[in-house]
Protein backbone atom coordinates (compact mmCIF):
# COMPACT_ATOMS: atom_id res chain seq x y z
CA UNK A 1 0.00 0.00 0.00
CA UNK A 2 1.37 3.40 -0.91
CA UNK A 3 1.90 6.12 1.65
CA UNK A 4 -1.04 8.33 0.70
CA UNK A 5 -3.79 5.69 0.92
CA UNK A 6 -2.29 4.48 4.18
CA UNK A 7 -2.43 7.97 5.63
CA UNK A 8 -6.02 8.38 4.44
CA UNK A 9 -6.93 5.08 6.07
CA UNK A 10 -5.32 6.10 9.34
CA UNK A 11 -7.08 9.46 9.24
CA UNK A 12 -10.42 7.79 8.62
CA UNK A 13 -9.82 5.35 11.47
CA UNK A 14 -8.87 8.18 13.78
CA UNK A 15 -11.94 10.18 12.79
CA UNK A 16 -14.19 7.18 13.31
CA UNK A 17 -12.64 6.46 16.69
CA UNK A 18 -13.04 10.09 17.76
CA UNK A 19 -16.69 10.06 16.76
CA UNK A 20 -17.29 6.76 18.50
CA UNK A 21 -15.88 7.96 21.79
CA UNK A 22 -17.18 11.52 21.61
CA UNK A 23 -20.05 10.70 23.96
CA UNK A 24 -19.13 8.91 27.12
CA UNK A 25 -19.05 6.38 28.37
CA UNK A 26 -20.89 7.42 31.50
CA UNK A 27 -20.85 5.14 34.51
CA UNK A 28 -24.29 4.35 35.89
CA UNK A 29 -25.26 2.24 38.86
CA UNK A 30 -28.32 0.21 37.85
CA UNK A 31 -30.19 -1.54 40.64
CA UNK A 32 -33.31 -3.63 40.21
CA UNK A 33 -35.43 -3.52 43.34
CA UNK A 34 -38.42 -5.63 44.24
CA UNK A 35 -40.95 -3.64 46.24
CA UNK A 36 -44.03 -4.92 47.98
CA UNK A 37 -46.56 -3.57 50.39
CA UNK A 38 -46.57 -6.92 52.16
CA UNK A 39 -44.68 -7.06 55.42
CA UNK A 40 -41.08 -8.02 54.93
CA UNK A 41 -37.55 -6.78 55.13
CA UNK A 42 -36.19 -3.54 53.80
CA UNK A 43 -32.64 -3.59 52.56
CA UNK A 44 -30.74 -1.03 54.70
CA UNK A 45 -29.33 0.55 51.56
CA UNK A 46 -32.87 1.19 50.32
CA UNK A 47 -34.26 3.21 53.20
CA UNK A 48 -33.90 6.43 51.18
CA UNK A 49 -35.90 4.83 48.37
CA UNK A 50 -38.52 3.76 50.88
CA UNK A 51 -38.81 7.33 52.12
CA UNK A 52 -38.94 8.77 48.61
CA UNK A 53 -41.66 6.41 47.42
CA UNK A 54 -43.32 6.17 50.81
CA UNK A 55 -45.28 9.33 50.34
CA UNK A 56 -47.30 7.58 47.66
CA UNK A 57 -46.98 3.89 48.42
CA UNK A 58 -45.92 2.45 51.74
CA UNK A 59 -43.62 -0.31 50.64
CA UNK A 60 -42.83 -2.62 53.53
CA UNK A 61 -40.55 -4.89 51.54
CA UNK A 62 -37.65 -3.66 49.48
CA UNK A 63 -35.14 -6.15 48.15
CA UNK A 64 -32.32 -5.51 45.76
CA UNK A 65 -32.61 -8.17 43.08
CA UNK A 66 -29.63 -7.10 41.00
CA UNK A 67 -27.00 -4.43 41.06
CA UNK A 68 -24.57 -3.58 38.35
CA UNK A 69 -22.34 -0.79 37.26
CA UNK A 70 -22.83 0.00 33.61
CA UNK A 71 -20.74 1.97 31.18
CA UNK A 72 -23.41 3.63 29.11
CA UNK A 73 -22.52 4.94 25.67
CA UNK A 74 -24.54 5.99 22.66
CA UNK A 75 -24.46 2.34 21.66
CA UNK A 76 -26.57 1.49 24.68
CA UNK A 77 -26.53 -0.93 27.58
CA UNK A 78 -29.20 -3.26 28.90
CA UNK A 79 -30.52 -4.35 32.25
CA UNK A 80 -32.65 -7.47 32.56
CA UNK A 81 -35.49 -7.52 35.06
CA UNK A 82 -36.79 -10.67 36.76
CA UNK A 83 -40.22 -10.18 35.15
CA UNK A 84 -38.75 -10.70 31.71
CA UNK A 85 -38.55 -7.05 30.75
CA UNK A 86 -35.31 -5.55 29.57
CA UNK A 87 -34.38 -1.95 30.16
CA UNK A 88 -32.29 -0.30 27.50
CA UNK A 89 -30.10 2.63 28.48
CA UNK A 90 -28.59 4.92 25.90
CA UNK A 91 -26.44 7.98 26.29
CA UNK A 92 -28.27 10.69 24.36
CA UNK A 93 -25.94 13.58 25.07
CA UNK A 94 -23.09 14.71 27.22
CA UNK A 95 -22.92 18.47 27.39
CA UNK A 96 -21.26 20.75 29.93
CA UNK A 97 -20.61 17.78 32.18
CA UNK A 98 -24.27 16.78 32.27
CA UNK A 99 -25.27 13.52 30.64
CA UNK A 100 -28.71 12.86 29.25
CA UNK A 101 -29.81 9.26 29.32
CA UNK A 102 -32.65 7.60 27.47
CA UNK A 103 -34.25 4.71 29.31
CA UNK A 104 -36.60 2.41 27.50
CA UNK A 105 -38.39 0.03 29.83
CA UNK A 106 -41.59 -1.10 28.11
CA UNK A 107 -44.02 0.47 28.02
CA UNK A 108 -42.17 3.55 29.25
CA UNK A 109 -39.64 5.56 27.31
CA UNK A 110 -37.99 8.44 29.17
CA UNK A 111 -35.02 10.73 28.93
CA UNK A 112 -33.50 12.40 31.95
CA UNK A 113 -30.35 14.21 33.00
CA UNK A 114 -28.03 12.68 35.57
CA UNK A 115 -27.18 14.50 38.77
CA UNK A 116 -24.54 14.01 41.39
CA UNK A 117 -25.63 11.76 44.27
CA UNK A 118 -29.23 11.72 42.98
CA UNK A 119 -31.35 8.79 41.88
CA UNK A 120 -33.81 8.13 39.12
CA UNK A 121 -36.58 5.65 39.91
CA UNK A 122 -38.53 4.00 37.13
CA UNK A 123 -41.35 1.59 37.82
CA UNK A 124 -40.70 -1.57 35.85
CA UNK A 125 -43.98 -3.45 36.16
CA UNK A 126 -45.40 -6.06 38.45
CA UNK A 127 -43.64 -9.11 39.78
CA UNK A 128 -44.53 -11.74 42.40
CA UNK A 129 -47.36 -9.63 43.79
CA UNK A 130 -45.24 -6.52 44.06
CA UNK A 131 -43.49 -4.03 41.84
CA UNK A 132 -40.09 -3.96 40.23
CA UNK A 133 -38.20 -0.71 40.17
CA UNK A 134 -35.20 0.25 38.13
CA UNK A 135 -33.05 2.60 40.17
CA UNK A 136 -30.36 4.48 38.30
CA UNK A 137 -27.80 6.48 40.20
CA UNK A 138 -24.20 7.57 40.40
CA UNK A 139 -21.92 4.63 41.12
CA UNK A 140 -20.58 4.63 44.67
CA UNK B 1 88.19 -1.11 63.94
CA UNK B 2 85.08 0.93 64.20
CA UNK B 3 83.32 2.16 61.11
CA UNK B 4 81.62 5.48 61.95
CA UNK B 5 79.15 5.14 59.09
CA UNK B 6 78.09 1.67 60.24
CA UNK B 7 77.79 2.94 63.79
CA UNK B 8 75.47 5.63 62.48
CA UNK B 9 73.29 3.30 60.41
CA UNK B 10 73.26 0.32 62.75
CA UNK B 11 70.15 1.43 64.74
CA UNK B 12 68.31 1.97 61.45
CA UNK B 13 68.84 -1.50 60.01
CA UNK B 14 66.05 -3.26 61.90
CA UNK B 15 63.48 -0.49 61.20
CA UNK B 16 64.62 -0.66 57.55
CA UNK B 17 63.82 -4.37 57.37
CA UNK B 18 60.46 -3.75 59.07
CA UNK B 19 59.64 -0.95 56.60
CA UNK B 20 59.39 1.69 59.29
CA UNK B 21 61.73 4.29 57.77
CA UNK B 22 60.82 7.38 55.84
CA UNK B 23 61.60 7.34 52.11
CA UNK B 24 64.61 9.64 52.67
CA UNK B 25 66.00 7.49 55.49
CA UNK B 26 65.37 4.37 53.42
CA UNK B 27 67.33 5.84 50.51
CA UNK B 28 70.27 6.71 52.81
CA UNK B 29 70.30 3.23 54.31
CA UNK B 30 70.24 1.60 50.87
CA UNK B 31 73.24 3.71 49.81
CA UNK B 32 75.01 2.63 52.98
CA UNK B 33 74.24 -1.02 52.35
CA UNK B 34 75.76 -0.82 48.88
CA UNK B 35 79.02 0.39 50.41
CA UNK B 36 79.10 -1.69 53.56
CA UNK B 37 79.00 -5.47 53.18
CA UNK B 38 78.84 -6.05 56.93
CA UNK B 39 75.65 -4.05 57.26
CA UNK B 40 74.23 -5.72 54.15
CA UNK B 41 74.92 -9.13 55.69
CA UNK B 42 73.25 -8.06 58.90
CA UNK B 43 70.17 -6.92 56.95
CA UNK B 44 70.12 -10.30 55.21
CA UNK B 45 70.25 -12.02 58.58
CA UNK B 46 67.44 -9.86 59.91
CA UNK B 47 65.26 -10.71 56.87
CA UNK B 48 66.02 -14.39 57.25
CA UNK B 49 65.05 -14.21 60.91
CA UNK B 50 61.83 -12.44 60.03
CA UNK B 51 61.06 -15.12 57.47
CA UNK B 52 61.61 -17.88 59.98
CA UNK B 53 59.51 -16.11 62.55
CA UNK B 54 56.68 -15.58 60.01
CA UNK B 55 56.72 -19.23 58.98
CA UNK B 56 56.62 -20.38 62.57
CA UNK B 57 53.68 -18.08 63.35
CA UNK B 58 51.81 -19.13 60.23
CA UNK B 59 52.23 -22.78 61.15
CA UNK B 60 50.86 -22.03 64.60
CA UNK B 61 47.98 -20.10 63.08
CA UNK B 62 47.11 -22.97 60.78
CA UNK B 63 46.64 -25.22 63.77
CA UNK B 64 43.96 -22.94 65.20
CA UNK B 65 40.28 -23.26 64.11
CA UNK B 66 39.30 -19.78 62.89
CA UNK B 67 35.78 -20.69 61.84
CA UNK B 68 34.04 -18.96 64.70
CA UNK B 69 36.64 -16.26 65.15
CA UNK B 70 34.57 -13.41 63.70
CA UNK B 71 31.41 -14.56 65.49
CA UNK B 72 33.28 -14.72 68.77
CA UNK B 73 34.73 -11.27 68.22
CA UNK B 74 31.37 -9.79 67.28
CA UNK B 75 29.76 -11.48 70.24
CA UNK B 76 32.20 -9.70 72.48
CA UNK B 77 31.81 -6.39 70.64
CA UNK B 78 27.96 -6.48 70.73
CA UNK B 79 27.07 -8.78 73.58
CA UNK B 80 23.33 -8.21 73.03
CA UNK B 81 21.10 -6.91 70.23
CA UNK B 82 20.00 -3.32 70.68
CA UNK B 83 16.29 -2.56 71.05
CA UNK B 84 14.46 -1.58 67.87
CA UNK B 85 14.12 2.06 68.85
CA UNK B 86 17.83 2.29 69.63
CA UNK B 87 18.71 0.63 66.34
CA UNK B 88 16.45 3.01 64.41
CA UNK B 89 17.89 5.94 66.30
CA UNK B 90 21.40 4.78 65.48
CA UNK B 91 20.51 4.19 61.84
CA UNK B 92 18.98 7.63 61.42
CA UNK B 93 21.84 9.19 63.29
CA UNK B 94 24.35 7.57 60.95
CA UNK B 95 22.26 8.45 57.90
CA UNK B 96 21.99 12.04 59.04
CA UNK B 97 25.72 12.17 59.67
CA UNK B 98 27.02 10.45 56.57
CA UNK B 99 24.16 10.81 54.05
CA UNK B 100 22.69 14.14 54.98
CA UNK B 101 22.26 15.39 51.40
CA UNK B 102 20.21 12.47 50.03
CA UNK B 103 18.25 12.25 53.29
CA UNK B 104 17.24 15.91 53.23
CA UNK B 105 16.43 15.71 49.51
CA UNK B 106 14.26 12.65 50.11
CA UNK B 107 12.40 14.31 52.97
CA UNK B 108 11.80 17.46 50.93
CA UNK B 109 10.53 15.32 48.05
CA UNK B 110 8.18 13.40 50.33
CA UNK B 111 6.79 16.59 51.87
CA UNK B 112 6.26 18.07 48.40
CA UNK B 113 4.49 14.92 47.22
CA UNK B 114 2.17 14.95 50.23
CA UNK B 115 1.52 18.68 49.79
CA UNK B 116 0.45 18.05 46.19
CA UNK B 117 -1.41 14.79 46.77
CA UNK B 118 -3.67 15.93 49.63
CA UNK B 119 -5.32 18.92 47.87
CA UNK B 120 -5.54 16.92 44.66
CA UNK B 121 -7.28 14.05 46.42
CA UNK B 122 -9.68 16.40 48.19
CA UNK B 123 -10.41 18.12 44.88
CA UNK B 124 -11.06 14.84 43.09
CA UNK B 125 -13.26 13.54 45.89
CA UNK B 126 -15.48 16.59 45.73
CA UNK B 127 -15.68 16.58 41.97
CA UNK B 128 -18.71 15.08 40.27
CA UNK B 129 -17.91 12.15 37.98
CA UNK B 130 -18.30 12.53 34.24
CA UNK B 131 -21.91 13.22 33.33
CA UNK B 132 -23.15 14.05 36.81
CA UNK B 133 -22.64 17.80 36.68
CA UNK B 134 -26.28 18.70 37.37
CA UNK B 135 -27.58 19.42 40.84
CA UNK B 136 -30.82 17.49 40.43
CA UNK B 137 -32.27 14.84 38.18
CA UNK B 138 -34.51 16.34 35.55
CA UNK B 139 -36.88 14.25 33.48
CA UNK B 140 -36.93 15.74 30.01
CA UNK B 141 -39.32 13.51 28.11
CA UNK B 142 -41.46 10.54 29.01
CA UNK B 143 -43.92 8.50 27.00
CA UNK B 144 -45.50 5.08 26.90
CA UNK B 145 -46.36 2.76 24.05
CA UNK B 146 -49.45 3.80 22.13
CA UNK B 147 -51.19 0.50 22.90
CA UNK B 148 -50.46 0.66 26.58
CA UNK B 149 -53.25 1.17 29.07
CA UNK B 150 -51.01 2.88 31.52
CA UNK B 151 -49.79 6.38 31.94
CA UNK B 152 -46.56 7.76 33.36
CA UNK B 153 -46.57 10.11 36.31
CA UNK B 154 -43.39 11.98 37.07
CA UNK B 155 -42.36 13.28 40.46
CA UNK B 156 -39.23 15.26 40.99
CA UNK B 157 -38.51 15.40 44.70
CA UNK B 158 -37.23 18.44 46.53
CA UNK B 159 -34.04 16.55 47.29
CA UNK B 160 -33.31 16.26 43.56
CA UNK B 161 -34.39 12.70 42.77
CA UNK B 162 -36.95 11.80 40.13
CA UNK B 163 -39.60 9.09 40.13
CA UNK B 164 -41.65 7.80 37.24
CA UNK B 165 -44.72 5.89 38.27
CA UNK B 166 -46.73 3.91 35.80
CA UNK B 167 -50.40 4.08 36.69
CA UNK B 168 -53.46 2.60 35.07
CA UNK B 169 -55.12 4.82 32.48
CA UNK B 170 -58.25 3.07 31.21
CA UNK B 171 -59.46 6.16 29.32
CA UNK B 172 -56.05 6.89 27.89
CA UNK B 173 -56.07 8.11 24.35
CA UNK B 174 -52.62 9.58 23.95
CA UNK B 175 -49.67 7.23 24.19
CA UNK B 176 -47.37 9.80 25.66
CA UNK B 177 -46.30 13.37 25.66
CA UNK B 178 -43.57 15.72 26.62
CA UNK B 179 -43.41 17.21 30.03
CA UNK B 180 -45.78 20.12 30.31
CA UNK B 181 -49.03 18.29 29.56
CA UNK B 182 -51.98 18.73 31.91
CA UNK B 183 -54.30 15.73 32.14
CA UNK B 184 -52.74 13.76 34.91
CA UNK B 185 -54.79 14.84 37.91
CA UNK B 186 -57.71 12.52 37.17
CA UNK B 187 -55.61 9.38 37.42
CA UNK B 188 -52.77 10.14 39.75
CA UNK B 189 -53.24 10.32 43.49
CA UNK B 190 -52.59 13.64 45.13
CA UNK B 191 -48.83 14.12 45.46
CA UNK B 192 -47.37 14.42 48.91
CA UNK B 193 -46.13 17.76 50.15
CA UNK B 194 -42.47 16.77 49.97
CA UNK B 195 -42.82 15.73 46.35
CA UNK B 196 -43.07 18.21 43.57
CA UNK B 197 -45.49 17.00 40.97
CA UNK B 198 -44.69 17.48 37.34
CA UNK B 199 -47.66 17.54 35.02
CA UNK B 200 -47.37 15.45 31.94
Amino acid sequence: MTTLPRRCLLLAAFTFASAAFANGPVAVQADVVFASTAAGKVDPSLTKMQETLGAKVKYLTLEKRSSQKLQVTNRGATVALPNGKVAELTLEALKDGVATLRVKLPPTDATYSLAKDKSFYLQGGGHEGGDLWLVLSQPK
Amino acid sequence: MKNPAREKFLPMLSPYVDGELTPEERQLVEQHLQNNKESAAQVADLRAGDGLMRNALEMQADEVDWKKFSEDVMARVTPEKLPLFERLKLTFSEMFTYQRGPLVAGLVGAVAAVAIAIPLTISLMGQAPEGYGAGRVEVQTVSVDTEATVKPVVFETESGDAVIWVVDAPEKKDGGRKKGGSDEEDIAPAPPEELKKQDL
